[in-house]
């Protein structure tokens, strides 16, 4: 890893030097140990505080979208990073001569406290990135420790009474700090359907119901368009099992319109959920 | 400050049997912004409208509700009863009191507190409508017929003499489509040529009808009143207006190809008429097999021409023209059963033939000239298997669906192979023998009498022994086993929609069924309409069926298409889709879910941040949008607002729910 992270200070530095990019996006040290944070520069004698190490936790994926009105950015990615560009591209928020992608292959992070590989990296089923511009490294193919379905399938498999119940104390806890949302590469909408006033999608209230809507309504608005980094889940202060409802989500698409998973290359067809077709499925109706 | 009129019916006892209208009315005058409730025995009856019409008057009602039957039934007449009232005939709410409240109830206090739901609903949602107006779109006085098969014929023929403009395109070199190619028809028995060729050289020469043939749509923009087609015909390297139709080009052509109109039972020359009636009454030349094309060699007919008229170097034409309204009738092709069926040969055995190859072999213009004589060597068959519903009602192997046509001329060659082979016997298999129609029933009883065996059941296996072929099968109705020595076997097999029919159905929008027959806006009261305004349907491309009610279809679609094209201008439908432009990333998740295709990106420039920049934004066309609102909620956004159904309506309808 520290190879990765000499030759990432370099690149950064050779770019922003020869004014290929207006700006890089990796990680550097955080102030506790064993902790990073995102840096963003574009400044050429900065690029020295990049980092690269098992802690890079982050997802730098969404940076991309607040930085390229001003030039070419360059993004080191992974898995994550790399599908949620593909993400941000396809759902036109960012155009693809805008970002320089410089490819690293992920062997896991870990978390800060315990040292245990994460949650996100152990289910996540694409370490190595799907789409660069140069690669550092050699990819490293981690294999998946989780199966993608499993949790969904124990969910199901409650009685309804207890299935509510999960849910109602997941919600019960949410105190809608919209972290999930903030983080999610797929939430770019310029206004956020929960600060839609005129229509009062969402009611300002803290209470179950109100918290469960706005779940359930960001987990459709993510719906066939989640690229599955579990960011969401990591972010959220309040430990609420959100990947367990993006996934099910997922899980049926899967059921019902075949084998799914977004965001692995440019040229996808357009998503199941946004497609009309005389002969979709309707077994919901 | 709206304010809001509420007028609710009794509809006699059907609404007020299981509601307390009375009670209705009074929870109605206690909502916000409701100025006046009133109700009445029979709102929609004239001293009820006068009612309607006075109180809006007198209270000075700027939108209403209307707490009566389905809108279905009755918003048309409420918006044309607001038309003459100063309130515009959009800020009108119907609140559905009777098919969805008072019908499905028996208790009366269960009925009463869902009418004072629905219309607390219907008052909170009019509450924030907004006036809309209609556009004028002006109309195309011009139509199209794809397909000249008997029911495009009949559907240009009908448009063209009340006095418009039709062009039909058929992709064949020739009008007529099946009809043409069939011998006689049921249940009359006139002979299909008598009444086909004069209908084909009426749409030929009639002065308001241009044929293309030889030609196909390849792509169509715009909307109702203003289609933009463009047509490609193929280049059929002959000047029509200096061929004579002599033909005698056609006998100095030494390549022979397969001749399709003839189901493959003869050959044709690669300079070529479809059969001798053809309209256009003028050769092609098939590029793909002429010599001279291919090779540089021959140029036998350009030599031959007696007016010069042969180039070999045409090529196709492509044009676009406007027509208001276009008529669909692909018709059909037959299912092709050789792989699905290997039991019966899967096509092995030349004498399994198929019922429009029958056709051929009865017809006196056919490759036999009428005679009976069986593919595989010329020989007169004496016992003749028929076999019905080949892909039909079989859903393992081929349709699920009845082709409706096969009972009836099943019978039909029957009778033919009776009548022309006095001492033949002829066994038709059968699952059910469904004969409704006008001396249909009747037909079928003679062809009994002329001596046709009916058995009930399916063929297993046919294989050949010696120069017959064994069928082997079931009678169910005497659960004997049948074992039949035929020397020709007939497949009535089902009918599928014609090839590319899918393709054309997607650039209009008109969507397809599962098995991908054209779908008609409503089965039952809208049945030649499609769900893109200005385009209608007729003929087999509908759904299988026979002549006669091909032609009722194709005479209904062009009543449908006479009445657009009566209009000089179309009010437009107001309450289409509106993006708002402020909330639109551009991501283009409308424009795939849109079934008509109305929605594109367009790049547009904006003041934000007191910057000017150029972002792309969906744009609605208001002459395709039909109102579906797939967008509206396809978009997360928000950012796809359908009017007279905007998300804040609706979100107050839903509030108004809530609310205990
Ligand atoms: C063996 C047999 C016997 C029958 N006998 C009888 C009978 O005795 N009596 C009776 O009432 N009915 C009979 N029928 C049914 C009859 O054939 C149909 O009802 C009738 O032909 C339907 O006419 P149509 O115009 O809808 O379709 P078609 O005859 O199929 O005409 C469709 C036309 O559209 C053209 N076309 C297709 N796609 C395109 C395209 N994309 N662009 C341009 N042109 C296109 C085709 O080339 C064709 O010319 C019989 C059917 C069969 C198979
Ligand atoms: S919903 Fe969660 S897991 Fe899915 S893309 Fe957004 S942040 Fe990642
Ligand atoms: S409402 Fe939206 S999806 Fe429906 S037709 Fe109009 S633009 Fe298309």
């Amino acid at each position: 890893m520290s190879d990765i992270q000499e030759a990432m200070r370099s690149r950064a530095k050779e770019l922003l030097e020869s004014g290929e990019v207006n700006a890089v996006i990796g990680w550097e040290a955080g102030r506790f140990e064993n902790q990073t944070t995102p840096l963003i520069t574009s400044q050429a004698a900065k690029t020295q505080r990049l980092v690269f190490n098992e802690y890079c936790v982050n997802n730098l994926g969404k940076y991309p979208r607040d930085l390229t009105a001003k030039g070419k950015v360059a993004i080191f990615a992974r898995g994550c990073e790399s599908r949620a560009i593909i993400r941000l591209l396809s759902d036109e928020v960012i155009k693809r001569e805008n970002v320089y992608i410089i490819g690293i292959g992920c062997p896991g992070m870990r978390d800060r406290t315990t040292g245990e590989l994460l949650k996100k990296c152990a289910e996540c089923r694409h370490g190595d990135p799907v789409i660069y511009d140069e690669m550092l490294g050699e990819p490293q193919a981690k294999p998946a420790t989780q199966e993608r379905f499993a949790e969904i399938q124990k969910i199901e498999a409650l009685p309804r009474a207890e299935r509510e119940a999960y849910f109602t104390n997941a919600f019960s806890k949410c105190i809608r700090c919209y972290a999930c949302r903030n983080v999610c590469p797929c939430c770019t909408c310029r206004q956020c359907f929960v600060d839609q006033r005129r229509e009062g999608w969402l009611g300002k209230q803290n209470n179950i119901a109100e918290n469960r809507f706005y779940g359930l309504t960001r987990v459709m608005h993510v719906g066939d368009r989640c690229i599955e980094c579990g960011e969401c889940e990591r972010v959220c202060p309040m430990d609420l099992p959100l990947m367990s409802l993006n996934r099910k989500v997922i899980y049926d698409i899967n059921n019902l319109f075949g084998e799914y998973e977004t965001a692995l290359s440019l040229d996808e067809p357009p998503s199941a959920l946004t497609t009309y077709k005389v002969d979709d499925v309707e077994e919901f109706m | 400050m709206s304010r809001i009129g509420v007028f609710i019916c009794y509809c006699g006892s059907n609404i007020a049997g299981t509601v307390d209208v009375e009670k209705v009315a009074e929870v109605a005058r206690t909502l916000p912004n409701v100025v006046h409730a009133e109700t009445n025995k029979y709102t929609c009856s004239d001293p009820g409208q006068a009612g309607v019409k006075a109180a809006i008057e007198k209270y000075n009602i700027d939108r209403v509700v209307m707490g009566t039957c389905s809108p279905r039934m009755h918003e048309l007449t409420w918006r044309k009863l607001l038309a003459d009232t100063p309130v515009n005939p959009y800020m009108l709410e119907v609140a559905n009191l009777r098919e969805q409240c008072s019908w499905v109830h028996k208790d009366k206090e269960v009925g009463t507190a869902k009418a004072i739901d629905l219309i607390k609903m219907a008052v909170a949602k009019v509450d924030k409508l907004s006036p809309l107006k209609s556009t004028q779109i002006p109309v195309t006085k011009r139509a199209l017929v794809v397909g000249g098969g008997i029911a495009g014929m009949q559907a240009a023929l009908d448009i063209a003499d009340a006095g418009y403009q039709v062009t039909v395109v058929e992709r064949e070199t020739s009008l007529g489509g099946k009809m043409v190619m069939l011998d006689k028809t049921f249940p009359t028995m006139d002979c299909s040529a008598c009444i086909c060729t004069p209908k084909m050289s009426e749409v030929g020469s009639h002065p308001n009808i241009t044929v293309k043939s030889y030609a196909e749509v390849e792509s169509v923009e715009g909307y109702v009143g203003n289609f933009d087609v463009t047509i490609r015909e193929k280049a059929k390297y002959i000047d029509y207006n200096l061929c004579t139709g002599c033909g005698a080009c056609t006998t100095k052509c030494p390549t022979k190809v397969i001749n399709n109109f003839e189901q493959g039972m003869s050959a044709r020359p690669a300079i070529y008429k479809m059969f001798a009636q053809a309209v256009p009454a003028k050769p092609v030349i098939d590029a793909e097999h002429c010599r001279k094309i291919q090779e540089n060699k021959c140029g036998a007919c350009a030599k031959i021409c007696p007016t010069g008229a042969i180039h070999y170097d045409d090529e196709d034409k492509v044009t676009t023209e406007r027509y208001g309204a276009i008529v669909l009738t692909t018709g059909y092709q037959l299912i092709d059963w050789k792989p699905l069926y290997p039991e019966y040969g899967g096509g092995k055995y030349p004498d399994v033939i198929t019922g429009l190859q029958f056709e051929r072999l009865v017809n006196a213009s056919g490759p036999t000239e009428g005679h009976i004589l069986r593919p595989s060597d010329g020989k007169e068959p004496k016992n003749v298997v028929i076999i019905k519903c080949v892909g039909s009602r079989d859903p393992h192997k081929g349709v699920a669906y009845c082709s409706r046509a096969c009972c009836m001329y099943g019978a039909k060659h029957a009778h033919q192979f009776l009548d022309k082979v006095p001492d033949g016997r002829c066994f038709v298999f059968y699952m059910d023998v469904r004969t409704p129609g006008k001396g249909y029933d009747e037909f079928y009883m003679n062809t009994l009498q002329d001596g046709a065996q009916y058995l009930r059941g399916r063929v297993s296996k046919i294989y050949k022994e010696g120069d017959r072929l064994v069928c082997l099968g079931e009678d169910t109705l005497t659960s004997a086993q049948i074992r039949i020595e035929a020397d020709m076997v007939v497949l009535e097999t089902a009918m599928v929609p014609a090839e590319g029919v899918d393709k054309l159905g997607s650039m209009l929008g008109v969507t397809r069924d599962k098995d991908l027959w054209l779908t008609e806006a409503h089965a039952k009261l809208r049945p030649v309409e499609t769900n893109t305004a200005g385009v209608f349907l007729a003929g087999v491309a509908q759904g299988p069926k026979d002549i006669p009610d091909t032609v009722c279809q194709a005479g209904a679609a062009a009543s449908k298409v006479i009445g657009l094209l009566n209009h000089d201008h179309l009010e437009s439908n107001p309450q289409i889709s509106r993006v708002n432009e402020a909330l639109c990333q551009g991501d283009g998740a409308c424009v795939n879910i849109c079934p008509y295709h109305a929605i594109t990106l367009v790049q547009k420039q904006f003041r934000e941040n007191s910057q000017k920049i150029t972002r792309t934004v969906a744009s609605v066309n208001p002459g395709l949008c039909q109102g579906c609102g797939a967008c509206t909620v396809t978009c997360r956004a928000g950012a796809m607002d359908l009017l007279g159904y905007t998300n804040e309506s609706l979100m107050r309808e839903v509030d108004a729910l809530c609310q205990w």
